[in-house]
Formats: C-alpha cells, structure tokens, sequence
C-alpha cells in the first residue's frame, strides 16, 4: 500500500486580520486523503478562518500551507484556480449568485472549468433532485428560503466531486431530519475517497457520527479522537 | 409554487445566462459614451475621406494644366510670337490641348480690374495659351520651356506649382488633423472602457469572488467582461454610426442644394469603398472597447489573490 498523499498540511502558520493580533496561531495540522475531521469551537474562535486559508480565500499571515502536495505559499497566481477546483466549497453564508438560477449555480464549478454542459447536466439534476429542490431548478437564489439557499450551496459544491469537501455550517439552516442526511452524505462521500472537514456547532452530530474533531480555542487547533460512541 | 416551475427548465439549459449579471457593468452609461465616441470617430473618419477624394480631384485638375503667357512690343508680335509657340506646342508629344484664348477672352479676364472699354488700345495685352498636359510631361517642363523661349521671347510658363503645393499642403494638413481627432477618440474610448471595466470589477466583486473560488482563472473572468463589454461597444457603435451617417446625408444635402453642384467646395459621394471604411470604426470602437476592458480585468485581478 503506498503512503497515503496528504490533502493539507500546515507549518507553524498563523493568520491575522489587518494589524489585530493573530486570530490563529501555531496551526500545524495535516489532514490525510480520505480523512473526516469535524472542526468546533465557540462562535468567532476561527472556525472559517481556518477554512478559508484552505479554500485559498486567504494567505496564512505566516507559516507555510501545502495543498494535495504542493506549496500555497510560493506558487505562481495561475496555479490556484486548479487547485481549488479539487476542492468543494460549501460556504457558511453559501455566496450563490443571484441573478443565476439554481441550476446554473450549481453548474457554475462546471462551467467555469470549461467542461461540456451536456457531461454534467445530468449531475446537477441529480444533485437537486437529491438535496429536495428538482422542483426549484429555475428559481433563483432571493426566491429560495435560507435552508434551500444552503442546499443548493452543498449541490454546487459537489458536482465536480472534488477530492476535498470543506463544509462551513452546512446544516445551520436546515430541519433535523435533512441535517442528518447531509451528515450522512458527507460520510458517504468519505468512503468514497473525498476528505471532509466540517465546521459545526452541532455537538449532537458530532457525537452521533464519532468522527475525529479539530477543536479551535483562543486562537490554537487541538486535535481530540474521536468522539462519543460511534463507529 | 415559482412561476418559472418544471415547464421552461428546458429554456433554462438551453439560455446561456451570463456569469457576470447585466446591470453590473455600468450598461446604459456606457453605451451612450460609446455612441458619441463612435459619431465623433466615423465623422473624423469620413473628414479624412472627403478631404483625400477632394484635394484629389483638385489637384488632377490642376496638376493637368499649365498656362502659357506670351508677351511682346506690340499686337503684332505677340499675334506672332503665339501662333508660333501654338504649333511648337502641337508638335510637342504629352500636350493634350493647346487652346488660345481669343482676345476677346483675355480682355474678359481684365475687366475686373480695367473695367469695360477697349483696353487694348492703351495696353499690350498679352496672349495666353491654355494647354493640358500628360502627367509625364508635367514632371519635365524644362524642355518645352526651351523651345517655346527660342521661337517665342516673350514666352512665359506658368506650372500652378505654387497654388498646387499650397492645396496639397492644406488638405494634408487637414487631413492630419482629422486623423489626430479619430485617434483621440480612439483613445478615449480606451480611457472610458478601462474606467467602466474597473468601475464593473469593483461592484461586482462578490460574484468575481466566487467565480475564483469555485475554480475560475483570471482569463476566464476577463472573457467574460471581454464579451459583455463588446456588446456594449457594439450597441453605442452602431447607434453612432447611424447618427453620423445621418448628419454627413444632411450635410451633403444642404451642400448640395446651397452652393451648387459645380461649386469648388466638396461634394462628397459617400459610396462603396467610402462606406466600407466608415463601417471599419464602429468595429474598430468597440474592438478597442473590449480589449481594453480584458486587459483592464485582467490587470486589476492580477494583484488579488
Ligand atoms: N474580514 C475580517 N476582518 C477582520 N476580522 C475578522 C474578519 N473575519 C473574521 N474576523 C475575526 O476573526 C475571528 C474569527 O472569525 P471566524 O469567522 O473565523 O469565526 P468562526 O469560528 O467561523 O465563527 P462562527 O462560528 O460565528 O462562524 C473573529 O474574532 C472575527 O471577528
Ligand atoms: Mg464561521
């Protein structure tokens, strides 16, 4: 068996905002292929900080982070765009565009790849169908309640099955019921091969599904094994 | 249940919504400022145009006569001295025409000055001799100057050189300036695209930022403005072509109607060639629109990150 590639690693990085002190520091973390890590801690400790130096919305103020091997830090602009397209998004404030209906928001990974619509069309029905919004393909996004805002933001941040799935409080706007599927897709996908990260405050979940938890307090990423009873 | 329910989802594939929403790049203000660019730029075009086929047919003309003035003692030598230079200029290959000017003519001339009367008996009045000549002999008059001296003394040349060159002088002149006007309008033009294409960066800067996020290079977002910034360019173009085709029709027609077809003025027949050249500016608008509107983006993107 060869040596499992690492999706993430992070050196001795830190982040700070502007001139603030750091909001993270130390962060020295890797996270394998194939790998779940839950990621909790009290509003406003760092929890999509931390996700968007991985998602390449932001620079580590210090440090080095490498991404399914290759250095962030040093590379040239034009290697990015290839690298976040391995990597799904769902954001915490979801960011779809507007003006574009549900479809071609999920298509948008897509199509900003340059891949042939009719190689994906199928994949984005399914995705909508899946997350309970075949019926709102057309509608765009000030028309959708938050939760379904939230499901077509999880839609498009699968569709190019990326090998890393960054979830930022995906269920905060969904009924438990629907909360629990996507918990329960994110770990499919997991066997599946993709690596997870999912920042929640939902202790409850992430009790049920026992998974390891990166734990962010005062501004410092502790690991702690996996909790509570499952698996 | 939305109004735009299961029934138009096949529309929905089938539309290719831009990326970039249309209110976003500054729409209708830009597409005025490009109108204008592009009435400007087509009527400095079609200046360029009139005064090349203008100042051309002028100097034809003027470049295919010359005079020949003979001057004498009395009456008789000059009667003389003409019928000879007449028959040196009939032999001569290259003179199209030699015309003498009758007295009657030449005194015609004069009566501006002299006024009416018999003007001959108080002054030699000399004898002028109208010729045409091929562009050839045009080049080389010194010969033909020769030989008229040597049986005509009282022979003069006269080549229009002078007038000509102060003509050719005017109408580049002219035609200079109205380049110079075509090329700051193009630059302008430059000027508003690369403001409107930051302006449009900057208001839509969220969705430019999850196209990013979600994999997008920059190219492909300055594709994007590329496009709709062309469609824009191409909108104020035609809208400018079309005013400024309308002003040059109303310019020829009051021309036309106020000097007289005959009038040394420019009668300029915009056809054909004339009006391909003039279709070549709003192209040329609303290329320059798009281009710098790519390179603007692409610059601006290139110091995020
Ligand atoms: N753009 C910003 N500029 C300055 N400070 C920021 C910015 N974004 C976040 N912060 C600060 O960084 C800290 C961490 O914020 P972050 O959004 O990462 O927290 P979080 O763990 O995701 O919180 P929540 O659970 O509420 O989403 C907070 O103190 C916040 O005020
Ligand atoms: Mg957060």
């Amino acid at each position: 068996m060869t040596k499992k590639q690492q999706i993430i690693r992070f050196e001795n990085a830190g982040l700070a905002y502007a001139e603030s002190a750091e909001t993270l520091s130390d962060i020295n973390l890797t996270l394998g292929e194939g790998e779940f890590r839950f990621l909790t801690g009290p509003s406003g400790a760092g929890k999509t900080s931390l996700l968007k130096m991985i998602y390449l919305a932001m620079r580590p103020t210090r440090g080095t982070l490498h991404l399914f091997g290759e250095d962030t830090i040093d590379a040239p602009r034009e290697a990015l765009p290839m690298l976040r397209r391995r990597i799904g998004v769902v954001f915490q404030e979801f960011r779809l565009l507007d003006h574009l209906t549900a479809f071609d928001n999920v298509a948008l990974p897509m199509k900003v790849a340059g891949v042939n619509l009719n190689s994906y069309r199928e994949d984005v029905s399914e995705l909508l169908n899946w997350v309970g919004l075949g019926d709102r393909m057309d509608a765009k996004p000030p028309t959708l309640s938050g939760g379904e805002q939230q499901r077509v933001a999880l839609a498009r941040a699968l569709v190019s099955k990326p090998d890393l799935i960054l979830a930022d409080e995906p269920t905060g706007n969904v009924d438990p019921a629907m909360s629990e599927r996507i918990m329960k897709l994110f770990v499919e996908l997991n066997k599946l091969g993709a690596a997870v990260i999912v920042a929640t405050h939902d202790l409850h979940l992430v009790q049920t599904l026992g998974k390891p938890v990166l734990k962010i307090s005062e501004g410092r990423v502790s690991r702690s094994p996996a909790a509570g009873g499952g698996a | 249940m939305s109004d735009t329910a299961p029934k138009s989802n096949f529309m929905t594939r089938w539309r290719r919504e831009p990326l970039l929403p249309e209110a976003g790049a500054g729409g209708a203000p830009l597409t005025a400022v490009i109108a204008v660019m592009s009435f400007l730029a087509v009527l400095a075009m079609a200046a360029v145009l009139i005064i090349h086929q203008s100042a051309g047919r002028w100097t034809a003309e003027l470049q295919s006569e010359i005079t020949v003035q003979i001057k004498g003692a009395d009456q008789a030598e000059i009667a003389a001295s003409a019928s000879a230079a007449m028959r040196v200029l009939n032999d001569t290959p290259g003179v199209e025409e030699a015309i003498l000017k009758s007295d009657d003519e030449t005194a015609a001339l004069l009566e501006p000055w002299l006024g009416k009367g018999n003007v001959r008996a108080f002054l030699n009045i000399p004898a002028l001799i109208d010729v045409k000549v091929t562009p050839a002999l045009r080049t080389d008059l010194d010969s033909l100057r020769q030989r008229l001296t040597a049986v005509a003394p009282g022979a003069a040349l006269d080549d229009h050189a002078a007038w000509h060159n102060r003509l050719a002088m005017a109408a580049q002149s002219g035609q200079a300036l109205a380049v110079l006007v075509f090329l700051l309008v193009m630059g302008a033009a430059c000027a508003v695209s690369t403001f409107a294409a930051r302006a449009g960066l900057a208001a839509n800067h969220e969705i430019v930022s999850v196209l990013h996020l979600v994999g997008a290079t920059d190219k492909f977002i300055a594709s994007e403005v590329q496009r709709r910034f062309f469609i824009l360019g191409f909108r104020g173009a035609i809208a400018g072509l079309a005013a400024a085709f309308a002003a040059l029709a109303g310019a020829a027609y009051l021309l036309e109607r106020g000097v007289g077809a005959d009038s040394f003025l420019p009668q300029f027949t915009l056809g054909g060639w004339h009006a391909l050249w003039l279709l070549t500016v709003p192209l040329a608008t609303c290329l320059v629109t798009a281009f710098t509107a790519r390179l603007t983006v692409l610059n601006t993107l290139h110091r995020q990150y």
